[in-house]
């Protein structure tokens, strides 16, 4: 018996071109780079440019007397803006030490401008409490009520550490201004610590700016920008972009398939192919609709890092090895669930069938960020070579800051190859008997016992 | 002659199920045989096996002088009994993919499928989906992806299952055009007349065994022996006067005339003669086998038991080798 590749050609083209052209597919598609892009760039912009600016007033009870002064000053929004400049590791006081990359907007929602309202060190509370409750819309908001402890400032005899602050709030105050309040409240309470020993807190702000330079990666092939954070994801982003290709290819192999079988077209076409040919087919044609996808979601990466001029972080042997084992894995486990589109006879019977090989796909995909951050850990070197989850463990390395030796890679890769013949000689077996055959859906072992009856 | 198909001994056990048992089967090139039998009987699983979609547990199967269909689909041509299409395809995109499956260029499965479809009286459809089809349009589309590549070997399971009389009068000539073309054609039906009428043999298969394969030709010349056909000179004359002829079991009335059943062993010579000595006839025959007949008595006679098979098919050869007499 000889195969045709000319008949395997042409059931991969027809099953890509009809797969891509169909409406669920292209929303598919679509959704996760689109979703890309609103996180990575318009959110940000959309927070910015649209949160209003809250107004309000804010009651402090200071039996120290000394934080309220402080806080007065910290409550402002240039130190508001200082602040958060400073968490976002830059140094607002001193102009740039290097011309690397595109400015990175300090993003966030709008600064609220915040009164204080002191009360008597004395004052009472549990009485001022009601002051809180107001219609959402009354003007001027009341957000809080500060009250500082006794001790806040200097510390008791008997006692090793400061006190602290309580702060009850309004129901309607949001999350961004509780939290530049707090830290308002905070930089306060340090203030007045500090002046109370006669320190002076803006030197040691100032001594405390240091800025996070940017990393200059050096390698054979030159230098490039490095990005930690980013560097951070990648071993992550790297198992997502192999997960969801193998996922959507292989929904998309086993809907086809279970389609065929129901529309009863199955017959006919081994009437023009042999089972061995159509399944070759199927899962080439799918394998062009991964490799599509995978194409798709590279370049929007390739824009996305651009944006940031962090594009060099996509190395080719990295894309070249994101390609391979998405390849590898594909055929792992899109073989699995050709397999059972082939044995069931609806979609809905394919989901008891369906729930080891999603989960198998997930552990792999979950492991990425745990190698990522540990690559050559015994847990991580272990993983790299036990599948079908080896794929995922060696991408999450390679992509991770100490990719590992390339034997390794070599190896895993070869394993996954392994494991790929032995599955899809199994998927062969059973495509064989199970096209044709109708009635109760069947379990695992039916399975089994198809793959040796063929 | 090279045969088109060459079957010898082969078996097929589905679990517990015997499908198909010893079976034997020579097809010349250029002929059409009709395979026939009730539900259930291995029609189905013996052309599955001849296509290789099924392979047999023991014995060969050989297409075209050697090989399987699986060396020889271009040159097939399959109906199968549950046939579908791709739903949203067109079907000019359809037919042509299948076409072009079965080694045909684009363009010339796309040319024969546009003149099959307007032959078949399906001249607009090219550009429709085939989920816009009513079910009979679709099933001589299905009919029409069966031929598209000129196939030497047609196999046509059930093809006028569902089809008005119009559509199986159109597939029947087509399939006629098919036979003249040089195609052998092997199909299966449970419907007699039709089998009479398209086929030159006919192979009945009755519990995964083969119990006849005969030629039309030669089950027409076949009579029963205890059935005469009396039509009266005088349309006035007294026919239940019959069942007083000596060996007459019993007399039906027809239009024409009456259908006279014999006592088994009478001789149908002599009481032809005495029938006729009673009642003047314009015509008087010995009743022709149909068909169905056959089907029917193998099927009501046969039992599970081995021994009804054996008796069954001597039965066969006993109708077989009889002549005609009148």
């Amino acid at each position: 018996m000889s195969i045709s590749l000319r008949r395997i050609g042409l059931v991969a083209a027809r099953d890509y071109k009809a797969t891509i052209t169909s409406r669920a597919f292209l929303v598919g598609l679509f959704v996760m780079p689109v979703l890309f892009v609103i996180i990575f760039t318009l959110i940000p912009r959309i927070l910015n440019s649209n949160s209003p600016q809250v107004v309000g007033e804010v009651t402090v009870i200071d039996p120290t007397g000394k934080v309220t002064a402080e806080l007065q000053q910290t409550v402002t929004p240039a130190e508001i803006e200082r602040r958060r400049s400073m968490e976002a590791g830059q140094n607002p006081a001193a102009p740039p030490a290097q011309p690397a990359r595109t400015p990175v907007t300090v993003t966030g929602p709008a600064i609220p401008r915040l009164t204080l309202v002191p009360l008597p060190g004395d004052a009472d509370v549990q009485a001022r409490k009601p002051w809180l409750i107001q219609p959402r819309n009354a003007t001027p908001q009341h957000l809080a009520i500060v009250v500082v402890r006794p001790d806040a400032v200097v510390r008791r005899a008997d006692s090793g550490a400061f006190g602290n602050f309580d702060l009850y709030t309004s129901g309607h105050i949001d999350d961004n201004t509780e939290t530049v309040l707090r830290g308002s409240v905070r930089a306060a309470l340090i203030a007045a610590r500090l002046h109370s020993v006669g320190e002076d807190p803006a030197a040691i702000a100032t001594a405390e700016q240091v800025t996070q330079p940017d990393s200059v990666v050096v390698s054979a092939t030159g230098e490039h920008a490095g990005s930690r954070g980013i560097a951070r994801f990648l071993p992550f982003a790297c198992g997502i972009l192999i997960f969801i290709s193998v996922i959507s290819g292989g929904q998309a192999l086993m809907t086809s398939t279970v389609e065929e079988k129901s529309n009863r077209v199955i017959e006919v076409l081994l009437a023009a192919v042999s089972p061995m040919e159509l399944m070759s087919g199927k899962l080439l044609g799918h394998l062009g609709l991964g490799l599509t996808m995978t194409g798709i979601y590279l370049l929007m990466s390739f824009y996305t890092l651009g944006v940031y001029s962090m594009a060099a972080l996509l190395e080719p042997m990295l894309i070249v090895y994101v390609l391979a084992f998405y390849m590898v894995t594909y055929m792992v486990f899109g073989s699995l669930m050709l397999t059972i589109g082939a044995a069931v006879n609806q979609m809905a019977e394919a989901q008891s069938l369906m729930g080891p090989v999603i989960i198998l796909l997930v552990a792999g995909y979950s492991l990425t960020p745990i190698v990522g951050l540990a690559p050559n850990s015994s847990f991580s070197v272990a993983m790299s070579f036990i599948p079908p989850i080896n794929t995922f463990a060696m991408i999450a390395r390679v992509a991770s800051s100490a990719p590992p030796p390339a034997w390794e890679v070599w190896t895993t890769l070869a394993i996954g190859c392994g494991t790929a013949a032995l599955v899809v000689w199994f998927a062969a077996k059973v495509f064989k008997v199970a096209l044709l055959m109708h009635g109760k859906p069947p379990n695992m072992a039916t399975l089994v016992r198809w793959a040796r009856m063929a | 002659m090279t045969a088109a198909l060459e079957i010898q001994a082969i078996r097929k056990v589905f679990g517990d199920k015997v499908a198909i048992e010893s079976l034997d089967l020579t097809i010349p090139q250029g002929a059409i045989y009709g395979l026939i039998g009730p539900s259930g009987a291995g029609k189905t699983t013996a052309i599955r096996m001849i296509m290789s979609i099924l392979f047999p547990d023991s014995g060969s199967i050989s297409l075209f002088g050697g090989g399987t269909a699986l060396d020889a689909k271009d040159r097939i041509g399959y109906l199968p009994e549950e046939r579908g299409s791709y739903r949203k395809m067109t079907v000019g995109a359809f037919l042509t993919y299948m076409g072009c499956l079965k080694g045909r260029t684009r363009a010339q499965a796309s040319g024969r499928a546009d003149r099959l479809l307007g032959r078949l009286g399906l001249t607009d459809v090219f550009a429709k989906k085939c989920e816009d089809l009513s079910k009979g349009m679709l099933q001589r589309v299905q009919f029409v992806a069966a031929i598209v590549n000129e196939p030497e070997l047609l196999i046509l399971d059930e093809p006028f299952g569902g089809l008005d009389p119009v559509s199986v009068r159109l597939l029947k000539e087509v399939i006629a055009e098919e036979h003249h073309r040089g195609a052998t054609i092997i199909f299966s039906t449970h419907v007699m007349a039709h089998a009479e009428e398209l086929c030159q043999q006919i192979v009945m298969i009755h519990q995964g065994r083969k119990v006849l394969d005969e030629s039309i030709a030669g089950l027409r010349r076949q009579y029963d022996r205890r059935r005469i056909l009396l039509e009266p000179l005088d349309p006035g004359a007294n026919l239940l006067a019959l069942k007083s002829v000596a060996g007459v079991e019993n007399v039906k009335l027809n239009d024409q005339g009456c259908d006279i059943r014999l006592v088994e062993g009478t001789e149908p010579g002599s009481a032809m003669r005495a029938l006729a000595g009673a009642v003047a006839p314009a015509r008087i025959e010995l009743a022709r086998i149909r068909l169905e007949d056959v089907f029917i008595r193998l099927v009501s006679e046969s039992g599970t038991a081995n021994e009804s098979h054996e008796a069954l098919r001597t039965h066969l050869q006993g109708l077989s080798n009889t002549g005609a007499s009148s």
